[in-house]
């Protein structure tokens, strides 16, 4: 209560501003005249420190003059940390003098514990007599259950959590052409992992669901194999717990932790790009892990060779198993994404609907899901049966937006610079390759993106008549087929055109 | 301790900051943000949005809702995170950890969109906050398309989760808002004094507050009704 006096204090003093900011996310624990305010970072302990620490220490004694109370100001523990020092070897914390800085794991004391994936800590300690790790934030009932924690105390100095999203399944990856040579390769990882597939190496553009198959291959290994240990992560979180376990002297179990696993999944691994030190620690876990025939699943926004600033070494060992790419979805997997999604809400889209929202989203998954999202909230909300009205509705902003991007004009100029030639020439009379071609890239652009007529784009480029534009069409959808550098090209613009 | 005003507006005499209170109570509704509310204003897990990003231009009501929520939660459980102030301050310093709360806002992402150093920072608490069943609550002046965010991975985890635009403070939306908030601190504005006191005012939401604050002291002093004159004697016009 003498807390909650506090900051209701400094909430009248403070501009709201700067009380949400500093004040809000503080957590105390009172202990006698022990106040001990947990901060979620050292960014806002320090600030806090720094500008709020005497004026907290003031209210404090305005509100209990009889009493003296020791404030401290500390980092608390997120609820996914990446490497947890054990008690005995824990580094105490740069603070101010005033402070009295606790080392993170000593939170343990703080009987405080929060939602549901409390049994699995619970469980997780005692194994090797590794302390639970304590309070997680209060009061905060988080929805876990769809996340499967590993929680993976090693050699009593590391604490490791990861999850595997048990959401993302085999059952639920929507399956289309663009995706069906992944979709096949991790169904063969999940039923022979370590073997020929190894590394499976998935790339594409984002959003487009690598990170689904990765943890459905996942799910699918602990499920046949119940305690097997796989471990999902990003890139940036291998990044991070390294130099956590260089900072603290723990490479050796660094090493020793990822080299243990059954299986790892590695997500974007691209950030690895000009990490030398990351770099090079993962090259080592990989050849370990290669050669023990444990499993490894990498994803990446492009192909192997692409990636500037990795090393060549790296590059070519990611080609060792199997490299397939995943392109963004089509027409028909877009319907079909949008009636998956909308039946695990529980929520009736009718057909119509589902092929006209996935007919004007076409970027990545991600912006569908969003959409979707967006019609399902204002049909909650408005207790409508959704139809297209409500989806024009809902999407209102996100489709105008669409159609000044995919306007005849905006495919011109882009097309144009794409192919560096200018507007004019994409209007004029010539009909040498260098121009004919993207002109005919454009119309092909036009017809499949907009809603207008054959006549119509004929007319916006210099006047031609609709045959032309036909032609266009067919030439670029065979020369799709054949030729490598107008796939490349065509594919390239509608990626411009519509993210 | 806030001040919803509904039914008390003799409260502003005990020197509450109304008009820089920003509550979910406080905002003034209307048809396009009405589902947000509902969404906003339902903090139970089972139905909270992973993500929700808003969009609007200044004035539109961002800030404030965001602080809303934030000031909504438990203490402890909730942080807002202003970009526009802490641009400068290292973005992984910033925004370390912060996957351990139940909620966090981060305001003014135009602020620090095309910084590298930033999206993948932004990108990185995304994946954490996932991974974490933190809640998400994002405001930039521009849709997650329009931010001119340079990563692609940031951009696409933008446009994940449930996008609203705000309307923007046109002199409708400033005549509600004026006539909302008046009406909670129990004060009765007549069409013409509400456009008088429009067509002087400056553009400025806060300005506006401001300006409202000081009638409404003023009318509880001399215990007399917002008229005309009496706005014009107030403010000096």
């Amino acid at each position: 209560m003498t807390w909650q006096k506090c900051v209701d204090c400094l909430q009248r003093e403070l501009p709201s501003q700067q009380f949400n900011t500093w004040i809000r996310p503080l957590r105390a624990d009172i202990d006698g005249e022990q106040l001990r305010l947990v901060a979620p970072n050292r960014f806002i302990r320090d600030f806090v420190s720094d500008k709020f620490y005497p004026r907290i220490v003031e209210l404090l004694q305005e509100i209990l003059p009889s009493q003296s109370i020791d404030v401290s100001l500390d980092i608390g523990e997120s609820t996914a940390p990446a490497f947890k020092p054990a008690p005995s070897e824990a580094p105490r914390v740069a603070s101010k003098a005033y402070a009295d800085p606790v080392p993170v794991a000593e939170t343990t004391s703080v009987p405080r514990t929060r939602h549901d994936d409390s049994g699995t800590r619970a469980k997780a300690a005692p194994q090797t007599g590794f302390r639970d790790s304590g309070p997680m934030v209060s009061g905060t009932a988080v929805t876990r259950q769809n996340s499967r924690v590993r929680s993976e105390p090693v050699e009593g100095a590391i604490n490791q959590q990861h999850f595997l999203v048990e959401g993302y399944t085999f059952d639920n990856f929507v399956e289309g052409k663009s995706n069906q040579l992944a979709l096949a390769a991790a169904r063969q990882v999940a039923e022979n992992p370590g073997d020929s597939y190894n590394p499976l190496f998935l790339y594409g553009g984002v959003g487009l669901g690598k990170t689904h198959l990765m943890h459905a291959v996942g799910n699918a290994l602990q499920q046949s194999k119940p305690g097997a240990k796989v471990v999902y992560l990003h890139s940036e979180r291998f990044v991070a717990d390294m130099v956590k376990a260089l900072q603290l002297n723990a490479i050796s179990d660094f090493k020793r932790y990822y080299r243990s696993v059954d299986a790892l999944l590695i997500d974007d691994i691209q950030f690895f790009a000009r990490k030398d030190r990351s770099q090079e620690e993962f090259f080592h876990t990989f050849n370990a892990l290669l050669e023990g025939g444990q499993q490894m699943i990498l994803t990446c926004d492009r192909y192997p060779k692409e990636i500037d600033g990795l090393e060549e070494r790296l590059k070519s060992r990611f080609g060792w198993g199997l490299t397939v790419a995943v392109e963004p979805p089509e027409l028909e997997t877009r319907v079909a994404i949008l009636m998956s999604k909308a039946s695990q809400a529980r929520i009736e889209l009718p057909p119509d609907t589902a092929f006209f929202i996935a007919q004007r989203i076409r970027s990545n998954v991600r912006e569908l899901e969003g959409a979707l999202k967006r019609v399902i909230a204002s049909a909650n909300f408005t207790g409508r049966e959704i139809d297209i009205d409500l989806v024009k509705e809902s999407l209102k902003d996100l489709l105008a937006l669409q159609d000044k991007q995919v306007g005849l004009d905006n495919i011109q100029r882009t097309t144009a610079e794409y192919y560096k030639i200018k507007v004019a020439d994409l209007m004029s009379r010539r009909r040498s390759r260098s121009v004919a071609r993207p002109r005919q890239v454009a119309m092909a652009l036009a017809k499949e993106l907009t809603n207008h007529s054959l006549p119509e784009i004929g007319d916006s480029f210099g006047g031609r008549d609709h045959t032309t534009v036909l032609h266009a069409c067919r030439k670029i959808k065979e020369l799709r087929e054949t030729n490598s550098d107008i796939r490349e090209d065509y594919k390239n613009l509608l990626r411009s055109l519509t993210t | 301790m806030t001040e919803s005003g509904r039914g008390t507006p003799r409260q502003l005499t005990l020197d509450v900051q109304l008009d820089d209170d920003a509550t979910l109570e406080n905002f003034c509704d209307s048809e396009q943000t009405a589902p947000l509310l509902a969404l906003l204003r339902d903090p139970s897990p089972e139905n909270a949005e992973p993500l929700i990003y808003l969009h609007g231009s200044a004035d539109s009501g961002k800030s404030h809702l965001l602080q809303a929520a934030c000031q909504q939660a438990a203490a402890g459980t909730a942080c807002y995170l202003p970009l526009l102030a802490l641009r400068d301050y290292p973005a992984v310093d910033v925004l370390a950890s912060v996957e351990g709360l139940a909620l966090v806002c981060i305001d003014d992402l135009q602020a620090v969109a095309g910084e590298p150093e930033w999206e993948q920072a932004l990108f990185d608490v995304v994946n954490r906050c996932r991974a974490s069943g933190c809640q998400l609550l994002f405001a930039a002046t521009a849709s997650p398309r329009e931010l001119g965010v340079k990563l692609p991975d940031l951009q696409s985890r933008l446009s994940w989760g449930v996008t609203y635009r705000l309307p923007a403070a046109d002199d409708q939306r400033r005549q509600e808002i004026l006539t909302f908030r008046a009406a909670q601190r129990g004060l009765k504005l007549a069409p013409e004094v509400l456009e008088y006191i429009l067509a002087r005012a400056p553009r400025g939401l806060a300005a506006l507050m401001a300006l409202l604050n000081q009638l409404d002291a003023a009318s509880l002093q001399d215990k007399r009704a917002l008229s005309r004159p009496f706005v014009k004697q107030v403010l000096g016009w």
